[in-house]
């Protein structure tokens, strides 16, 4: 690209955005708009679901139909990586790092892994979710290809285990949807399961399942992501 | 409450989910798994016709269904009134025989190809169902996403270039579409889209007016119209002939959804009239109708020639919707149907010629029609549909669009209709002199198997023939469809009928 080119684009950009801004500063502050969905979600979400979190009460329970749609658009992003990446050729590992770091990451993976099932489980509690914890687990593969090399994971978490994990979080998630319509609901009810009192780790329904199933879903995603991405790296290792 | 309705959604995704599990055990649970879930969703919608038969006829069809419980406007609804079973049949019927296509055109990696091909299904669906705006833009943003790895399929510079160029406009499209969502819930406090019906004449005619610019910008975008048109024709032709249908038959004809069901139902046309937006879109889609044409006569490449073919259609379907009369709303709907049959028939058509040439060039298809006359001259029959002649579906479609046009006093849509179709008939009547030509050298020697993906001929040819006997067909007896788009010529016209089913009752 020319010099005059790269002025080009930049006026015609800086001409759109003083545009976009000044249009969306003239906009009048409606936001108190009185038949709002807001004024609902916060006066009855704790009633009428059992989360104490708002977001999660939204995410998993008034609009669980969407997280469906977004879980699924991570699932579509894993297979369409794996498609377009998958060598029929067998990782070459590499030897990973050194003792000392090995013996560390040995004493903090369980941690890491008990504080994504944390976030996981607390997800209508505290901050965080199935999404959130789902990437933690994701990490931990990552960590095993780093640090102990990919043969590693590859033997202890192989490609076949993670796509197991992630069409039963899949299909956990579903299976949970169609129980609302066997429970003459319907399709993603919250089914009640767990009733205790709010607040408690037992409460909110079946929005814990739900993230449960994200959480295995997105970690085992991520971690198949990582999976693909790394083959190619290695084969070209070996080649030099 | 109609459970059919979260059928229709559910059985793609669940068989996308179970395809990955399956394949680890075996390959051939997994071919039974496609072809019975194909099946399955064929028959669902098929079974939502019959058992609705009556309220069709009557014009009273409206299903809907909540999503846990919630009732509207609080939770997300999905809604199935004449417009969506119109273009929900469309999308059964054609991804029906294009999986059965795909069967005997894709022969590796078929595992993840159709956990692909059936998330896009589902998102169709999704898209086609919903009555939420959020909704819409989490399965907008699916489709994209599920469907730039098919582009890249062939894994060859060309499809890798073509798949990022696609991903990244469409991305940019879904941005648009987003910021709109927001702007929405923003100045409404709501998402449904009966409820966002309801009060958005309550809105002052600046945010009116933004809202509908990054809408418009967002679809237009994402489909391919004039200035916004760069990326469409590598797209649509550097992927396998199964997907460059899909793309180019029916992906586009669901943007064409969103756009009626947007500016027509949820925001009103009124709104593009007072803004005087209606004007400007009438004006982009009969230029893009026009570079569509041009750009197609210049293309020397079969794929690439069609995928201009389809920014040309796709300008004048948009065209003849903005007059907004009647007729103009039929023609639009008609030319919907025409171009998703003619446009997935000469891709399938195309599709087995190009096994056996060389390249994708004109001067490589010499000859190819003696390989198999038949099928050469389907794709002449089919040529001869986009052009406009008489036993086609094309002949009907263009036929009204002209009267919607002249009728409404149109008469730049007119002129440009019929200059569209003699510039059609220069470019394909090329390809089909070339396909015909006598070659020295025999068509044996000179023709082979030349990818390996390609498998199983019988099918291939087969599903081919279907399309085109359903162009010449739904030609013949194009008034029979006449009746169900008038139905969803009611529900576009009168959005009181939509805020209805989905609040009252």
């Amino acid at each position: 690209m020319s010099k005059t080119k790269h002025i080009f684009a930049v006026l015609i950009l800086s001409l759109l955005g003083i545009t976009l801004l000044v249009s969306l500063s003239k906009l009048p502050n409606q936001f108190e708009y009185a038949n709002s969905i807001y004024h609902h979600v916060v006066n009855n979400s704790i009633t009428e679901t059992g989360s104490l979190n708002f977001v999660t009460a939204i995410l998993y329970d008034y609009r669980a139909y969407d997280s469906l749609g977004e879980s699924t658009i991570i699932f579509g992003a894993v297979s369409g990586i794996v498609l377009l990446l998958s060598r029929k050729t067998l990782p070459v590992s590499s030897h990973g790092l050194s003792f000392i770091v090995k013996r560390t990451f040995g004493m903090l993976t369980p941690f890491i892994f008990l504080f994504g099932i944390y976030i996981i489980t607390h997800g209508h509690l505290s901050p965080g979710g199935g999404f959130q914890g789902g990437v933690i687990l994701g990490a931990i593969s990552i960590i095993f290809s780093i640090v102990y090399g990919s043969e590693f994971d590859y033997k202890r978490y192989s490609p076949t285990t993670k796509t197991l994990l992630e069409t039963s979080g899949a299909l956990l998630f579903i299976g949970l949807g169609f129980m609302g319509i066997l429970l003459g609901g319907n399709f993603l009810m919250n089914l009640n399961i767990l009733n205790a009192e709010v607040g408690s780790l037992l409460s909110a329904g079946s929005i814990p399942f739900i993230n449960i199933g994200i959480g295995f879903k997105i970690g085992a995603g991520l971690a198949i992501i990582f999976y693909s991405m790394i083959q190619k790296t290695f084969k070209e290792e070996v080649d030099l | 409450m109609n459970i059919t309705l979260i059928l229709l959604i559910i059985v793609p995704l669940v068989t996308a989910f179970l395809i990955p599990f399956v394949d680890v055990f075996s390959n051939k649970a997994r071919k039974i798994l496609v072809a019975f879930s194909t099946l399955l969703e064929f028959s669902i919608g098929i079974f939502v016709i019959i058992s609705n038969y009556s309220s069709i006829t009557n014009n009273s069809f409206f299903l809907k269904y909540y999503l846990g419980n919630w009732i509207p406007p609080i939770g997300i609804t999905l809604s199935m009134d004449m417009l969506s079973l119109f273009f929900s049949t469309l999308i059964s019927f054609s991804l029906l025989f294009i999986v059965i296509y795909s069967i005997g055109f894709i022969g590796h990696h078929e595992g993840k190809y159709y956990v692909l091909l059936f998330l896009i299904w589902a998102a169709m669906h999704g898209i086609v169902l919903t009555g939420d705006i959020f909704n819409l833009d989490v399965f907008l943003e699916l489709m994209l996403i599920t469907s730039a790895p098919l582009v890249a399929f062939k894994r060859d510079r060309n499809g890798t270039e073509a798949a990022i160029k696609y991903m990244f406009y469409g991305t940019i499209g879904g941005l648009f579409v987003f910021i709109g969502v927001v702007l929405v819930y923003f100045n409404l406090g709501t998402l449904n889209f009966a409820d966002i019906a309801q009060n958005f004449n309550s809105l002052n005619i600046f945010s009116k007016k933004l809202i509908s610019v990054f809408f418009l910008l967002g679809i237009f975008i994402k489909m391919g119209v004039f200035p916004f048109h760069f990326w469409l024709s590598k797209a649509h032709s550097a992927c396998p002939s199964s997907i460059s249908a899909l793309l180019s038959g029916v992906i586009v004809k669901v943007y064409i959804y969103v756009f009626i069901r947007l500016f027509w139902n949820v925001f009103g046309y009124n709104i593009l009239q007072q803004t005087g937006l209606n004007k400007i879109i009438f004006v982009v889609a009969l230029i893009s109708t026009v570079m569509g044409h041009i750009m197609a006569l210049n293309e020397n490449d079969v794929k690439r020639m069609l995928a201009y073919s389809t920014i040309a259609n796709l300008g004048m379907i948009i065209a003849v919707l903005v007059i907004n009369t009647k007729l103009a709303l039929l023609a639009g709907l008609l030319h919907v149907l025409s171009h998703l049959l003619m446009k997935v028939s000469l891709f399938t058509t195309t599709g087995y010629i190009l096994q056996f040439t060389p390249g994708h060039k004109l001067e490589d298809l010499k000859g190819v029609a003696y390989k198999n006359v038949l099928i050469f001259t389907g794709f002449t029959i089919v040529a001869g549909g986009m052009i406009g002649l008489p036993p086609m579906i094309g002949f009907a479609s263009k036929w009204y669009i002209l009267k919607a046009f002249i009728k409404s006093g149109y008469n730049w849509g007119s002129v440009i209709t019929i200059g569209g179709s003699i510039f059609a008939f220069v470019y394909y009547i090329r390809y089909i002199i070339s396909g015909f030509k006598k070659l020295s050298l025999g068509p044996p020697e000179r023709f082979r198997l030349i990818l390996s993906v390609f498998y199983r001929e019988r099918v291939v040819t087969d599903i081919a023939f279907i399309f085109v006997i359903a162009v010449i067909v739904v030609g013949v007896f194009y008034k029979v469809a006449l009746g169900p788009l008038e139905g969803a010529i009611n529900v576009i016209q009168n959005p009181s009928l939509y805020i209805e089913g989905i609040l009252g009752g």
